[in-house]
């Protein structure tokens, strides 16, 4: 029991970085219906903006955490404007494509610039965690897991409840009806990268403490959280958050009572099953809507 | 036959095109000829880019006291570099791109066993030389004359973790960590049968895949199965990091003494505290002798960073691969072969080269201790067989 606990706080904290990633995935899709596979860049590029700023530069912690923030904003902007905007009127193939360039450009750029070492990012507290009962509390995953709710919460406020949410949703279901009632269709888009990114962003910065800073790590996350978008469902954020949580728990599950070496195979097996079996994902899209 | 106006032209206008371009050609020639060409294949991108970088300035460090000192069969000594973006396919390809120039005498390979199979087969259709770092037994056991390994195989770190562990430290409940590719297998194999031969078996085998983000369920085994001590071969240093971290943060503080990665530059950083009070064995440690210290100082002096085995099998590599062709009086792959093969007592950064027929050419490993962040030598083991 004890140790089931340990395992399921680690998937929860795990599957919430995915859910986070994915939640991005998500959004993009929604408005522009493409996959952008530069996403998991985006929490690599925060990643390494904070050592920049809080490791390099010495700049107080929070502060930092700002400017790499406002940074991955910057990017969502520019990213919209060099990657997607000049395509839009193409089919999606040139846009997903475009964004995997991208994401290669963005992983290599990082690379010439601040050399191959993986680096050392401290988290948020002076404590690394808590003992309760039999279960260890990283302090990192506890605020990763506080920020997914938030941000779940806050999601759910901003696209129910808002009139920019509204005009998002309004764009992501219908562009040229959400033009004819004079919603501005390419600043929704732009605003969508614009969260996306800092989604993203924010993601890795989370992360980091755990993982460490290194080239490789936003894609690694990445192609997690792609599965755990098509486990949710493609397009939808309950789903996106969902999926991303099945898939932390699950491998983590599956490592500790199958197999260690397979813990990744675990995670794709379950891609494979609902891509064959339930290809909308657990919630299914809503079709109708779209219509 | 009749030659006509045409015919004329067309031959005078090819020969002054041959004499004007044949001077051209010649200095060509010669500038081909001008320099020994030394291959290696290196991730400059991909997981282990860091240690890639490393294993260029180690053979960048011996290539320039070779040139110093004259070069090889006076000419200067040249590296030339392709990416092997830490891959198998991407080593396949820079293997390939080097081999099809034809006057690369001899090549560096990788450190990564993984990655040396994958590039076995042509190495041996090519027929020359390549010295390479990774420690998988089996791959001075594949019958390829080409292949010469450049550190201790892990049928001897095997043999000196058990060793140590067992009679030095008096553990004998074992739990033994490792990758899953072709070095973390064959070390943790390795480390099972010098466990087995000295009545201690492993309690529990655990591997793990690369690049993995948790550790949990591995540490919670561990924790599981009561193991009073830790044998480890991880392949990379980022994930060693997060390994040692959450080992730590889970309460399992038993003794832990691990393959050469765990004393590498990189997981010292990145693991910090976490790897403070464990052993490593280390085919390079600074204190073990005074070629190990000359290698030390030099880099450090070079690089500003501290040496570590990334840089110092390339550092051997190149310095004995040079004075085996200058042995050899030719660049000949066979002469250089026989050449290298009869290497023996050679001082290196690494230890005493000392060739055998397959190829390997050292045979022991330092144990070190990680104290505080510093890697201090504790001491050498040797073996005969």
């Amino acid at each position: 029991m004890d140790l089931a606990l340990q395992l399921l706080f680690t998937g929860i904290g795990i599957g919430s970085v995915y859910a986070l990633v994915a939640l991005g995935f998500v959004l993009i899709f929604r408005a522009t219906n493409v996959v952008n596979f530069a996403q998991g860049e985006f929490s690599m590029v925060a990643a390494y903006l904070m050592v920049v700023f809080a490791v390099d530069l010495g700049w107080p912690y929070w502060l930092s955490f700002l400017i790499a923030l406002a940074g991955m904003a910057l990017l969502g902007v520019i990213f919209n404007l060099g990657v997607y905007y000049p395509l839009r009127h193409r089919t999606f193939l040139p846009v997903i494509i475009a964004t995997i360039g991208a994401s290669i450009l963005l992983a290599n750029s990082v690379l010439a610039i601040y050399g191959p070492q993986p680096q050392v990012l401290e988290g948020w507290f002076e404590t690394p965690g808590i003992q309760l009962g039999p279960v260890y509390l990283d302090s990192q995953y506890l605020l990763i897991i506080a920020v997914t709710i938030v941000l779940v919460i806050f999601n759910y406020w901003f696209f129910e409840h808002t009139m920019l949410g509204k005009k998002l949703q309004a764009t992501s279901q219908d562009k040229e009806m959400a033009s004819l009632l004079g919603i501005s269709v390419s600043s929704m888009i732009m605003i969508t990268f614009v969260y996306s990114a800092v989604l993203g962003g924010l993601a890795g910065l989370l992360v980091a403490p755990i993982l460490f800073v290194s080239i490789q790590m936003g894609s690694t996350i990445a192609l997690k959280a792609f599965a755990a978008t098509i486990i949710g469902g493609f397009g939808d954020v309950a789903g996106a958050i969902i999926g991303g949580l099945a898939l932390g728990i699950i491998e983590t599950f599956g490592a500790a009572y199958i197999s260690v070496p397979y813990k990744d195979g675990f995670a794709f097996l379950v891609l494979v099953l609902f891509l064959v079996f339930r290809p909308q994902g657990i919630f299914g899209e809503r079709v109708a809507e779209k219509a | 036959m009749k030659l006509t106006r045409r015919d004329f032209s067309a031959v005078l206008a090819a020969g002054i095109a041959t004499s004007v371009s044949a001077p051209a050609l010649l200095r060509s020639a010669r500038a081909q000829g001008a320099t020994i060409k030394i291959g290696m294949t290196v991730p400059i991108t991909g997981p282990a880019a860091e240690q890639g970088k490393y294993a260029v300035n180690g053979a960048k460090l011996a290539l320039e006291a070779v040139n110093k000192a004259g070069g090889v069969l006076g000419k200067q000594v040249e590296l030339i570099t392709e990416d092997d973006q830490t891959t198998n396919p991407g080593i396949v390809l820079a293997f390939s791109k080097l081999a099809a120039q034809s006057d690369i005498v001899a090549f560096l390979g990788s450190i990564r066993s993984t990655q040396v199979h994958a590039m076995a087969p042509d190495v041996l259709k090519l027929a020359k030389p390549v010295m390479f770092g990774g420690t998988d037994p089996n791959l001075t056991k594949l019958g390829n004359p080409w292949l010469f390994r450049f550190r201790p195989n892990d049928s001897y770190s095997g043999r000196v973790i058990a060793d140590y562990g067992v009679k030095t430290l008096g553990k004998k409940k074992w739990a033994i960590v490792h990758s899953t590719d072709a070095f973390g297998t064959a070390g943790g194999k390795a480390l099972t049968e010098a466990l087995v031969k000295l009545d201690a078996p492993p309690v529990l085998d655990q591997g793990y895949a690369n690049q993995s983000q948790d550790f949990t369920p591995v540490v919670l085994a561990i924790k599981q199965s009561g193991a009073d001590v830790l044998g480890s071969y991880f392949t990379f240093e980022n994930d060693l990091g997060i390994f040692a971290r959450q080992l730590r943060q889970l309460g399992v503080n038993i003794p832990w003494v691990g393959s050469p990665s765990i004393v590498a530059v990189s997981s010292t950083k990145l693991a910090g505290p976490a790897l403070f009070g464990t052993y490593g064995v280390a085919d390079y440690a600074e204190d073990s002798s005074p070629a190990a210290k000359a290698f030390g100082k030099a880099y450090r002096d070079a690089y500003k960073i501290a040496p570590d085995n990334q840089g110092s099998w390339p550092f051997d590599a190149m310095t004995v691969l040079c004075a085996a062709v200058n042995k050899a009086g030719s660049t000949e792959p066979e002469k250089i072969r026989q050449a290298i093969l009869a290497t023996q007592k050679f001082p290196g950064a690494e230890g005493e080269y000392n060739f055998d027929k397959n190829g390997d050419g050292l045979h022991g490993y330092n144990i070190v201790k990680n104290e505080k962040g510093n890697i201090v030598f504790d001491k050498h083991i040797e073996f005969d067989n």
